[in-house]
């Protein structure tokens, strides 16, 4: 993948990109029965989100460290934190239906 | 300001073109893209990937325009985007953050799985200026000029990570057929095969593919 925005992140950066791709590939495509309900599908998000951070938990703490730390050193973070108040991008999440839309 | 708006169906499944849309970077075509880092990644309780990017692009300013005024042609963009796996969408929204008064893009892309199968890209641009001094139509117009090209470039890029996975799906024996087996049993060539591709994602696979050199045009 690409550069990070900091040197001295990038090796972090390659390992975390690596660990996440081959976990999103399967996330993808979830099993058909895990759309059935949405207790089905809950209890399958939180088992894929567990396998994501057994598998990659540990870099992507170390890298998003690394990123943040270098966000506010380049005084990135309040350019950040001005576009995020301005006009934030993406609605919230709803909530799960608690039950089946009629 | 200036809006567009644009539609275009990918033959590949969703799923697939969502994967390729994460793995666009880098690619020969992206060559703007001067370094890309996740900032937020979050799990939400329904299922959903929400990600949040911060990216740095290359640009250069058109020659009529003031000197002196952007003193360096690289913009930061943040890009965020949610994955439903189970509705089968994808929306991601991005914009630049700095020299916003000389023009800021906004650009809103979402992919769906349509009812055979398909792949729906929708996407749509806002491009406003506040600079003034009689150059603000000017500025979006030539925003909207540069925002076309570029979707252009953005797809053949995603078409080309498209191809990628496509080859590493269908023809996973060309991948792993660098060590030959030529005096193996076939059976034995074929458990071999199999125990190759086995623990090795497709990622793993594209990903030697994606550093090689581009072809040559």
């Amino acid at each position: 993948m690409s550069q990070s925005l900091s040197a001295e992140c990038t090796p972090l950066k390659i390992e975390y990109d690596s660990c996440f791709n081959s976990w999103f590939e399967g996330y993808l495509d979830p099993a058909v029965k895990a759309s059935k309900t949405p207790e089905a599908r809950a209890a399958y998000a939180k088992q894929k989100a567990d396998e994501f951070n057994q598998k990659c938990g540990k870099i992507w703490e170390q890298y998003k460290g690394c990123v943040q730390h270098a966000v506010k050193e380049k005084g990135l973070d309040t350019l950040l934190q001005q576009a995020r108040e301005e006009n934030p991008l993406v609605d919230p999440i709803p909530p799960l239906p608690t039950q089946p839309p009629k | 300001m200036r809006f567009f708006s644009q539609s275009f169906i990918y033959d590949d499944s969703w799923s697939i073109v969502a994967l390729a849309f994460f793995l666009r970077y880098p690619n020969p075509y992206a060559s703007h893209v001067i370094s890309c880092d996740v900032i937020s990644r979050d799990h939400t309780p329904s299922g959903s990937l929400v990600t949040t990017r911060l990216i740095l692009k290359k640009g250069a300013m058109p020659r009529w325009f003031p000197k002196g005024i952007v003193s360096r042609a690289e913009s930061w963009v943040i890009e965020e985007s949610e994955v439903d796996p189970y509705g089968k969408t994808l929306r991601c929204v991005t914009k630049n953050l700095d020299h916003v008064k000389v023009m800021q893009v906004e650009e809103s892309v979402n992919f769906a799985q349509n009812a055979e199968g398909k792949t729906l890209q929708h996407t749509e641009a806002r491009i406003f200026s506040r600079f003034g001094w009689g150059l603000t139509k000017r500025i979006e117009n030539h925003g909207l000029t540069r925002f076309k090209a570029n979707m252009q470039r953005s797809r053949e890029g995603v078409s080309l990570i498209l191809n990628l996975i496509r080859e590493s799906r269908l023809q996973p024996m060309t991948l792993g057929a660098e060590v030959s087996h030529a005096v193996s049993p076939a059976c034995e060539e074929k458990v071999s095969i199999g125990e190759n591709l086995q623990g090795k994602s497709l990622w793993a696979k594209v990903k030697t593919w994606m550093y090689r050199p581009p072809p040559s045009q």
